[in-house]
């Protein structure tokens, strides 16, 4: 009696905890596919992207220099809209930032799986467009993940385009 | 009592509530920069070029930064001291950068002075506690003004220098204790020149070695150790030979080809003895030329030598046939040698092998490149930017000769050398600065000095501020830039800027003196500012354009031997029967890196102990006193007594007990105080700054802590093998 008291003690934790690592946690990570992330300002790509026709390096001006595409800064943000659309109620909060010197608190919506290495610059310079993986950002308000970045996605565009498909290139 | 469901509860509750903490630690959030820093990418590193100061040498760094955080630290590899090399010491300046205790804000004292608690308080009222007492000994007695700083070098040098000179005193002293005093004095006296020689021993045939533990400490112990690996494997067919004199086996000496133990203090006496033996047997072409054997040396046969300092008079007739045969040799002499009783008799000795072997200015030999020639410019003022602390140790007795009758109403206090740590407790530095109504402080960090301040004002660390700095060996004349990697993370002022600033405020004959905006303006108006050549030189790290001129020749030939001036250590060798052999630690130098968890977790190599210090003696003179590995022992001198634990070195000699330096401190944070005790308590007061200078008794004691080590040391000697 006493050996199945303790086996049933220790079963629960251990059953919790089997459950979570082998699940590597998708359902708690939340996938965003096509779901809005909540932000603390309701950027819209489409405004900046479709309307007036802004390069997306020009604030993610780090993609085609380094693995990550980086957030622009709240003085990049401001160098437009010091005179730009100030009366709008989402510029006023930028603003707002901006005089308080504080940055603007974005939450994550993009990632790419874990034991992986991707290198924004590589695609970039290779003249991959951003939107072959980021499809809808130009129309989206808010960053959106409208696909789900998994292994099979980027095998058959390196198959299509006859470049590496060796393990090491990304995996290590 | 848990029932079994209340159990089964609580235990699924706390794996979940541990698994789900885990999750939300999960990247969730994109902070941009409010401003990001100058060229800055995401996720890739830039490097900029700076100058290492976490000792002397002066050697040139690249630190990696990314993100606008500096991740690490390298060598520089077009900087001439140290060619892309570092050593573990220069890659502790981060931990000083990103240090806990680190001071932020300006502090004055709020309880009795040394009682260490201070409030903080802003700039403004900082510099308006710096300013009424400053403008009232200006006012009144100008000559009552004390500046006491480590050697400052290149511009921050000249700031200092022209304000005390403005200012109306003359009372700048320069404390550094491995100072190059007794060198100095010996290379003025045997060479004829008063600096720091270079020795290419990258072209030498044979090395011989007094206690010059050239490839740990000593004065560029990276620029050495490079020039050493290329003695040693550099060339085709020849290999370099090394031979070391010295009281104890250290790194340097484990190197050696063959080490040759000598009592602590009289490395001269060896020098002399094989000087002696060149002489007689006219063994060079120098040697034959200085005639007969003068009466100085003629005292010092290998025999007479062999009774005073334990070496055997074949072994030195031996280093002297062999030194003498392969040329170009070099004769080096290093901290033990400088400071022994009489340093600058050793280090002249030494220099005089140098002189007799006629390698003066010639490839594989000593020779004295101008390296200030870059300042030349500032005619007179030119002393001022050179590395050469004149005022050191005799400069340090006087001001406190000064201090304690009065004379000093207010002193400036910086630097990291600590002389409340690092001087002899005889001397009593604290009673004598508690004579000085106000003392300012200008540090990155409290230590048993600076917390004795009235008010504190916390400086930038080096990878956060505008400089310049003049290496003291290890080149011809290169300068180097020294950059802020970094935004400053803190609210700090360096001295130079805040010494501007003063001299602004007191008008008059200070702000002629120093007529810039800030310390960087200076550098600006003397490397030619940003667009000129001064921005290619910031990236390289400075200006190595390596032209020297050549000093005129040094005086070679029949170098005066100085009266040998052999002063006895203090104690009876009866009642203390082992000579204490001090010498600055690898890792803390002398007490500074003590603070750095880095360093005070870096094994010692020959002892590998950690986090503490020891005492090192002879297996066999242990076993003679009853001391196992590892025990505790009181260690008494006539001046005083510590506690530490014993560390078997087979390679010292019998009578000879060995600490290193560093450890003891009892204000300089958590990471460095009640680390063992200070070694530097057990010594006498003497003329000079001597660290042999004592003998010294052991005793068993219980000591409640442990000694830290990484090797086993019965595997690492077999000390019963050895016995």
């Amino acid at each position: 009696m006493a050996r199945k008291r303790i086996t049933a003690a220790l079963a629960l934790p251990v059953v919790s905890l089997a459950l979570l690592f082998s699940a590597d946690i998708p359902f708690l990570a939340g996938s965003a596919l096509a779901e809005t992330v909540p932000q603390p300002i309701a950027f819209s790509h489409k405004i900046h992207v479709t309307d007036y026709k802004l390069n997306c390096r020009f604030c993610h001006s780090s993609t085609n220099k380094s693995q990550y595409a980086n957030i622009p800064s709240v003085e990049k943000c401001m160098m437009c809209h010091r005179s730009i659309a100030t009366d709008k109620p989402e510029v006023k909060k930028v603003a707002q930032y901006w005089n308080e010197k504080k940055p603007i608190p974005w939450n994550k919506v993009i990632d790419v799986p874990n034991h992986v290495y991707f290198p924004h610059k590589k695609m970039v310079n290779a003249g991959i467009p951003c939107l072959t993986c980021h499809p809808g950002m130009d129309q989206a308000g808010t960053a959106v993940q409208t696909l789900e970045f998994g292994m099979g996605m980027c095998m058959e565009c390196h198959r299509k385009k006859k470049v590496t498909i060796d393990c090491w290139k990304c995996h290590y | 009592m848990l029932d079994r469901r209340q159990f089964l509860k609580l235990g699924g509750a706390t794996a979940f509530a541990t698994l789900f903490g885990g999750c939300d630690k999960v990247q969730s959030r994109l902070i941009p920069f409010v401003i990001p820093p100058e060229n800055y990418t995401l996720g890739e590193a830039l490097w900029y070029a700076s100058v290492c100061g976490q000792c002397p040498a002066g050697c040139g760094v690249v630190v990696r930064v990314s993100e606008g955080r500096a991740k690490k630290v390298e060598g520089n590899p077009l900087h001439p001291v140290n060619r892309g090399k570092l050593c573990a010491r220069g890659q502790a300046a981060l931990q000083a950068l990103y240090h806990p205790e680190r001071l932020s804000r300006p502090m004055k004292l709020s309880g009795a002075r040394g009682s260490g608690s201070y409030t903080p308080v802003s700039w403004e009222e900082a510099l308006s506690l710096l300013m009424g007492p400053l403008k009232k000994v200006k006012a009144e007695a100008p000559g009552s003004l004390l500046m006491l700083t480590e050697p400052m070098r290149g511009h921050a040098g000249l700031v200092a220098g022209r304000f005390m000179k403005a200012f109306g005193s003359k009372h700048r002293v320069a404390w550094d204790p491995f100072g190059p005093d007794a060198m100095l004095a010996a290379n003025a006296a045997v060479y004829g020149v008063r600096d720091l020689p270079e020795h290419d021993l990258a072209n030498a045939r044979y090395l011989l070695s007094f206690s010059g533990d050239f490839l740990e400490t000593g004065i560029s112990p990276v620029h050495y150790a490079r020039e050493y690996g290329r003695m040693r494997g550099d060339r085709e067919t020849i290999r370099g030979k090394f031979v070391h004199f010295g009281p104890r086996l250290s790194m340097t000496a484990a190197a050696a080809d063959l080490f040759l133990p000598c009592a602590p203090g009289t490395e001269g006496i060896v020098a002399l003895g094989i000087a002696h033996v060149m002489v007689r047997d006219r063994l060079t072409a120098a040697s034959s030329a200085a005639g007969r054997l003068s009466d100085d040396l003629g005292a010092y046969s290998p025999e007479e030598v062999e009774k005073k300092t334990g070496v055997r008079a074949r072994d030195i007739a031996a280093a002297a046939e062999e030194f003498s045969r392969n040329q170009p040799g070099l004769a080096i002499a290093g901290t033990g040698a400088a400071t022994g009783p009489d340093g600058a008799f050793h280090c002249a000795a030494v220099a005089l092998l140098n002189v007799l072997a006629g390698n003066v200015g010639k490839p594989g030999g000593v020779s004295f490149p101008n390296r200030a020639q870059a300042f030349a410019k500032y005619g007179a003022e030119a002393a001022l930017l050179a590395p050469s602390p004149e005022s050191g140790y005799a400069g340090m007795r006087a001001a406190l000769e000064k201090m304690r009758g009065g004379a000093f109403r207010m002193a400036i206090l910086s630097g990291a050398t600590n002389p409340a740590f690092t001087l002899p407790p005889p001397l009593k530095f604290n009673e004598a600065l508690s004579k000085v109504p106000f003392v300012v402080a200008f540090t990155s960090f409290l230590d048993e000095t600076t917390s004795l301040a009235d008010l504190v004002l916390p400086v930038p660390t080096g990878l956060e501020a505008w400089g310049d700095d003049l290496a003291p060996v290890g080149h011809a004349g290169a300068v180097t830039l020294c950059q802020p990697v970094v935004e400053p993370f803190h609210d700090t002022r360096s001295m130079p800027d805040v010494l501007i600033a003063t001299a602004k405020e007191l008008g008059g004959e200070p702000a002629k003196a120093l007529p810039w905006r800030s310390f960087k303006e200076c550098l600006d108006k003397a490397y030619g500012g940003p667009g000129g050549e001064m921005e290619k030189a910031l990236q390289r790290g400075g200006f190595f354009g390596e032209s020297s001129s050549a000093r005129p020749a040094a005086r070679t030939g029949n170098a005066a031997l100085q009266k040998a001036a052999e002063r006895p250590i203090d104690g009876d060798p009866k009642a203390f029967p082992l000579a204490l052999h001090l010498y600055p630690s690898i890792t803390l130098y002398d007490g500074r890196g003590a603070n750095l968890p880095w360093l005070q977790e870096m094994p010692d190599p020959i002892s590998t102990a950690v986090w503490r210090n020891w005492v090192e003696v002879n297996p066999k003179t242990a076993a003679g006193l009853g001391l196992a590995e590892g025990d505790g022992v009181t260690v008494m001198s006539p001046s005083g007594k510590i506690t530490a634990h014993v560390a078997f070195n087979p390679g010292i000699a019998p009578d000879v007990a060995a600490m290193p330096l560093g450890q003891g401190h009892t204000r300089y944070g958590k990471y460095a105080n009640g680390r063992g005790e200070n070694p530097i308590t057990l010594l006498p007061a003497r003329e000079t700054y001597a660290l042999q200078a004592t003998r010294v008794a052991l005793a068993k004691t219980k000591l409640s802590t442990t000694l830290a080590r990484t090797a086993h040391p019965e595997g690492q000697w077999k000390v019963k093998n050895m016995m």
